[in-house]
């Protein structure tokens, strides 16, 4: 009976319809100024209990994804899209006092660097449990025995003795579950993780990993995790997109992704990375750089970098098409077993 | 044939706090770490955040001095040496670091950021500097006219490029890398790994190769030691590391590698735990802590590293030799599906340079 304040977000709990997918977000444009959309045209549909990952180079449009989907873009950028829809509600007009409601409540976000997303001069139990008592008026007292419960949830160990602790005195990976924790607090729907282990250690990203894994499973989180490394997320993804210069160009199953990658882009990543039967060999490294948001190629934003470019690449952006279930690209060559000799 | 570099019984304490009210806190961050890297060897320092990896590398070049040990350079004993010969012993001693930006000044042009080596050790006449600038560029793959541009004009793959022809501007025989390649987007990576194997190949140039990645150590390096806590507890040629390490945390590192081929991933219920603090005092194996093959006799004493077949390998684990058969972290190209290995194979051939056939 230890969560009896909190809400249950179990799937059916709240009285939604259970298809109802946590975050629906289609078309997502982000631009600034008068310049071209740095997010361009991206759908992200996040499904309750289940880890969607977004995976792309610097540069990519990723994290200023997250950002649009947490509605917290700087106020130079201006957001676009056909739907916004938090747990089957439209939210897309939402004022700042609504949307100041939601985030921390219903969509939490952690980042990669916890050390600057925590406030060095409050102990981390009192940030804990800030959003207890702002979001859900909840007493010190109630906040304090679920930041504790949350705490051990997280695996931090002697837990009541690092609610007393400031963020200088943990280690990285323990503040990154601090962060873990401080985010799940409100038992949000959505949680946008943006790169939370690409500053930790192997054994330790391992370990968030597994945590993230768990902790979605037990509360029915949707997660959105972003990162670089596709390697990073072969264990946890439900499901993959691949991200290149503001775009999605591959989106499929963690299983299609690895089993039957599609997208040059997608080998191209897969194959920069050192195999053990690569040992002493060069590696394949993408040459080129990701395009400049000023100067984007008029067809496929990849054509410029990719081996298998023919005319048509070039003039015409090829749409995503779902090239067999559930599995999109948006390639004119895929599958390149036919089309290249 | 002697070595290239030879480090022995090597420590560092670093002493802090302390006053009035307060005793000084002292952390052992390294102890008694040996190693020897021959001429063309790359030999790769892994482990996690306060293992002493940084403190190592930057010992060898004396931008931190230990409190003991040896290091013998080409039959030059590092330690020993006065200012003036420390300076032409760093023409021959290089670093590279993880963050490029911050090694490179924002205000100094790059070409002039390379040539100041160059001039400082007068290794060109005046009238030839512009040209060595611009060979170097060439060397790391960048651009020649690129000398008149400012660090932040580069991308981070490209300030790492800048940072190793700068390196490479006084001929180094050694080049202490550290950590250069962890800041980088995974594509850039490889081609900044890719240039770090051709100067080996064409220059001759040695590694001291400071990393956590061991995807990347496994790629690069000829010899790995494998740090935990300060202290060495593996070490040894690198196909043997990787193909049947000896000691729990070697293998805990490799279970926690990531893998573009998930059927290689191994089972990770047993990567727990966090390094221990440096200010411990140890009585008993370092590691114990986080080890799922610990036993009481672990708890006895800090084993010291001891043969474990084959030589020339070292493991610091009492039960290094009966340790189960470890499944070698094999992501080759057998693991994969049969589309993956098809298109990754046309990646491959579109790749090659095109050949005209008249």
């Amino acid at each position: 009976m230890q969560h009896r304040h909190l809400p249950d977000l179990s799937p059916d709990a709240d009285g939604l319809a259970p298809q109802a997918a946590a975050l629906d977000v289609k078309d997502l444009r982000v631009s600034f100024g008068a310049g071209p959309a740095i997010v361009d045209g991206v759908d992200i549909t996040l499904q309750r209990g289940r880890i969607l990952c977004l995976v792309g180079e610097s540069g990519s449009g990723k994290s200023l994804t997250a950002l649009s989907l947490m509605r917290l873009l700087p106020p130079s950028a201006q957001l676009a899209c056909t739907r916004f829809d938090l747990l089957g509600e439209d939210i897309a007009g939402a004022g700042e006092d609504a949307l100041n409601a939601i985030r921390g409540n219903r969509m939490a976000m952690v980042f990669q660097e916890p050390m600057t997303a925590l406030n060095p001069v409050m102990t981390v139990g009192d940030q804990v449990t800030e959003a207890l008592v702002v979001h859900q008026g909840l007493s010190k007292q109630a906040a304090r025995a679920a930041a504790l419960d949350m705490f051990r949830r997280v695996q931090i160990p002697a837990p009541e003795t690092r609610l007393k602790a400031y963020p200088h005195q943990l280690s990285g990976g323990m503040r990154q579950r601090v962060m873990i924790a401080m985010a799940l607090m409100c038992r949000p729907a959505i949680l946008i993780a943006d790169e939370p282990t690409t500053a930790l250690d192997v054994t330790i990203q391992s370990q968030i990993l597994r945590l993230i894994d768990q902790l979605r499973a037990e509360l029915g989180t949707a997660v959105l995790f972003i990162t670089h490394n596709l390697a990073v997320v072969a264990e946890i993804a439900d499901e993959i997109a691949v991200m290149y210069a503001g775009r999605i160009v591959e989106r499929a199953s963690r299983a299609d992704l690895f089993g039957d990658p599609q997208h040059p882009y997608t080998l191209a990543l897969f194959a920069a990375m050192p195999r053990a039967d690569e040992r002493g060999r060069p590696l394949a490294a993408i040459e080129g750089q990701v395009p400049s948001p000023g100067a984007m190629p008029a067809g496929c934003r990849f054509a410029p970098r990719c081996p298998f470019v023919v005319a048509h690449c070039e003039t015409t952006y090829p749409p995503l098409r779902e090239i067999s279930r559930d599995h999109w690209i948006a390639c004119w060559r895929a599958p390149l077993e036919e089309h290249v000799s | 044939m002697s070595a290239l570099l030879e480090v022995a019984h090597l420590s560092k304490t670093f002493v802090s706090g302390g006053g009035l009210f307060r005793a000084a806190k002292s952390a052992r961050v390294v102890t008694d770490v040996s190693f020897s890297l021959q001429r063309g060897d790359v030999f790769a320092l892994v482990g996690e955040s306060g293992s002493g990896k940084t403190t190592i590398g930057r010992m060898l070049l004396r931008l931190i001095e230990p409190d003991a040990g040896h290091i013998t350079f080409d039959g030059i004993d590092v330690r020993s040496l006065p200012p003036v010969e420390l300076r032409r012993l760093r023409r021959r001693v290089q670093i590279i670091f993880q963050d490029p930006f911050g090694s490179l000044d924002p205000r100094v042009r790059i070409g002039a950021a390379i040539a100041e080596p160059i001039r400082l050790h007068q290794l060109r006449p005046a009238n030839q500097i512009a040209d060595r600038v611009a060979e170097l560029l060439t060397l790391v793959g960048l651009d020649a006219s690129y000398a008149n541009r400012f660090p932040h004009e580069f991308s981070g793959g490209q300030r790492q490029r800048v940072a190793i022809a700068r390196a490479l501007a006084v001929e180094p025989d050694l080049i202490v890398c550290d950590e250069p390649v962890s800041a980088l987007d995974l594509s850039i990576q490889a081609q900044v790994v890719n240039l770090l194997g051709e100067l080996r190949a064409t220059l001759g140039v040695s590694y001291v190769f400071i990393s956590h990645d061991m995807a990347v150590v496994r790629h690069l390096a000829t010899h790995v030691g494998v740090l935990y806590a300060g202290r060495l507890v593996e070490s040894g040629p690198s196909e043997t590391i990787f193909a049947d390490p000896r000691h729990p945390y070697t293998r805990m590192l490799l279970a926690a590698t990531p893998s573009p081929v998930p059927g290689a991933m191994r089972s990770r219920e047993t990567i727990t735990g966090e390094p221990p603090s440096p200010y411990a005092e140890w009585a008993q194996c370092r590691f114990a802590s986080r080890c799922e093959h610990r036993i009481d006799a672990c708890l006895a004493a800090d084993p010291p590293l001891a043969a474990v077949a084959p030589a020339p390998r070292l493991s610091a684990c009492i039960r290094a030799a009966e340790l189960p058969d470890f499944a070698a972290f094999d992501d080759g190209e057998s693991r994969m599906t049969a589309a993956y290995r098809l298109r990754l194979d046309l990646l491959r051939r579109a790749r090659l340079p095109k050949v005209s056939h008249v």
